[in-house]
């Protein structure tokens, strides 16, 4: 048990570092769509693409990079009491509410997986000038969801490991 | 199950699950799934995902990362040093001047980015080891850090004015334009009571030695071109966005190409930095983001529910009270919530519940956003929860102590309050500049 739960941590966390690390440059895309829509705007025709290709991409960036940020940290916590705990009751506790977490996720892959079959069955499309299909979106959407959910998990396994008096 | 109980349903559970510390977007997720499949079976399931739909087509949220990064760009690359050092020579002759040219030196970083973070990090590394070196009072000079940072969100850009039109439905530019004046006027009462202070005790704030004051005037001239840099930026951003060539979205991101590339030509984007700059960029919007994302789904079941109409039947009619005490409990309520609940937290718990209410109440949405961001600030800075406490704690010298970061803040809390009371009482304060500038 202790054996598969530190080649799932393994091969989750390499997937998601790496994920994230690509996400991370996803800024200077954002960057990159905007500046351009503002030069097309002002010196020639202005592209009808951009908007929604920046929300893509913003989309995107904060999705992919979830787990990344969960890895590091990054999400804050209420620490009023949580902050003055010891650590290993940090780990128990946190060991039973990630399942909330957990849930939350769930119910939101579930929901983006419905959303995405709509789309691949009626070829939704956004209802505008460009009118982009949505699916590929979507199906990110759904895949980050799904990765943070794996990152949740190897969270979890993290807590139980430590609890178990292994090093990680 | 009556609304009242369902929204107390909510929020207590939410403030339970606060407590156990797990991540906040998780809390928040978790109340809004659970209440949803509750009160509509599977037909609710869908709702935390719609609200990553909508989050996605809500386009100002593009300036959050721009600004973010912007931020970043700032403070790691430190190429607002320069800015430091022109206030240094130009006020450091009166008494007290140092501690006025770090909160002039915080207007305008803040004019530069939209989070404290970077005003923090600029104050805290640059600013108070030179203060404390001239035997500044190292209470004074923490609180002026402190409080002058908070200017962030509230002047132009602001992150947390962005996230409030996102929940209240407002349009950004109006909200930011009704920061600007609001922002000058607390940066003038700090000013205020630093001089005050200094002329009560000089000894507080001395003026700095008779060497270091004789500087050539061509010097001191030559100093002023540290101040381009914030009017640069700014300029780039606002001029392309007023003459309506670009809009609020693009002009942030031509704000953060401004900062990238002027930070590359200082020769100060280094690998470090740019690893740092980048990641930390991630990092952050990834919170906020998820954050949002939580809070809509949040905010659809509660206004499912119609929790806010009951909630405001039960004020007004049942208990009879005026919408000017409800306000003020309410504002009263947000401060005692902010001493001991984290700004993001705060952010997400109250903007749902108090603005709809705040407008059902018939008050001015846009008004009502200056009065929630000073107070966003206030408990930025209110121990023992304050981001800005942490942060001060993790970069400032190690002869501050940690009483004296919290000693230091009184007198700004304060000055705070008082800002919050002025506006409250005369809301032209806020509304007039972006009445004049969108009225026509």
């Amino acid at each position: 048990m202790n054996q598969f739960m530190r080649k799932y941590i393994a091969v989750v966390d390499a997937m998601n570092y790496r994920v994230g690390r690509v996400a991370m440059y996803g800024i200077f895309v954002l960057v990159g769509v905007l500046m351009w829509s503002s030069i097309s705007k002002t010196f020639f025709n202005p592209s009808m693409w951009t908007l929604e290709i920046a929300q893509f991409a913003m989309v995107a960036y904060y999705i992919l990079g979830g787990p990344y940020s969960i890895q590091m940290g990054a999400n804050v916590r209420m620490d009023l009491l949580y902050g003055s705990w010891p650590s290993r009751k940090k780990m128990w506790v946190d060991s039973f509410t990630i399942f909330c977490l957990i849930f939350y996720l769930g119910v939101l892959l579930y929901g983006a997986y419905d959303s995405t079959a709509y789309s691949f069955k009626y070829n939704e499309r956004s209802p505008t000038a460009w009118r982009p299909y949505l699916w590929p979106i979507k199906v990110t959407m759904f895949v980050g969801i799904l990765l943070m959910l794996l990152q949740s998990f190897s969270e979890l396994m993290k807590d139980i490991l430590q609890l178990r008096g292994e090093e990680l | 199950m009556p609304y009242e109980l369902i929204a107390l349903f909510m929020f207590s559970t939410m403030m339970l699950m606060m407590l156990t510390g797990q991540r906040v977007f998780g809390a928040i997720g978790f109340v809004a799934v659970v209440t949803a499949l509750m009160l509509w079976g599977t037909g609710g399931s869908d709702i935390p995902f719609s609200a990553a739909m909508k989050l996605m087509k809500w386009y100002p949220l593009l300036t959050l990362p721009m600004f973010i990064f912007m931020g970043y760009i700032l403070s790691e690359s430190k190429i607002a040093d320069d800015l430091y050092k022109m206030f240094h020579v130009w006020m450091g002759p009166i008494n007290g001047g140092l501690a006025i040219g770090t909160i002039l030196l915080m207007v305008l970083v803040s004019a530069m980015n939209g989070l404290s973070v970077a005003g923090m990090a600029i104050g805290a590394t640059i600013a108070l080891p030179e203060l404390l070196r001239r035997g500044y009072d190292k209470v004074m000079v923490t609180g002026v850090i402190q409080a002058g940072s908070s200017l962030g969100i509230l002047v132009p850009p602001s992150v947390v004015l962005v996230l409030y039109a996102m929940i209240a439905r407002q349009p950004v530019g109006q909200l930011w334009l009704a920061g600007v004046i609001p922002g000058l006027m607390m940066a003038a009462l700090f000013i205020i009571y630093i001089v005050i202070r200094c002329k009560i005790n000089p000894a507080l704030g001395p003026v700095l030695p008779e060497e270091e004051r004789n500087i050539p005037l061509s010097e001191k001239v030559k100093l002023l071109r540290a101040g381009l840099l914030p009017f640069g930026i700014f300029a780039a951003m606002m001029v392309p966005f007023v003459n309506g060539w670009t809009s609020l979205v693009e002009s942030s991101a031509i704000g953060a190409m401004t900062a990238f590339v002027i930070a590359v030509v200082k020769g100060r984007m280094t690998k470090i930095v740019f690893e740092n700059s980048v990641r930390q960029t991630l990092l952050i919007s990834c919170m906020f983001m998820w954050i949002i994302l939580a809070a809509l789904g949040f905010g659809a079941v509660f206004d499912g529910v119609g929790a806010v109409r009951a909630i405001d039947t039960l004020f007004t009619e049942q208990l009879g009270l005026s919408p000017w005490t409800i306000l003020i409990l309410m504002q009263l309520s947000f401060i005692v919530m902010g001493t001991f609940l984290d700004d993001t937290a705060m952010l997400v718990i109250v903007a749902p519940l108090y603005v709809p209410l705040v407008g059902a109440l018939g008050f001015d949405l846009i008004w009502y956003g200056v009065l929630y961001t000073i107070t966003t600030q206030i408990a930025y800075m209110t121990p023992p929860f304050g981001y800005n406490l942490f942060l001060m704690r993790a970069m400032a010298p190690p002869e501050i102590g940690i009483t004296d970061i919290y000693r230091s803040i009184i007198p700004f809390v304060f000055i705070m309050v008082l800002a919050l009371a002025l506006v409250m009482a005369f809301p032209g304060i806020a509304l007039w500049l972006p009445e004049a500038i969108y009225g026509n």
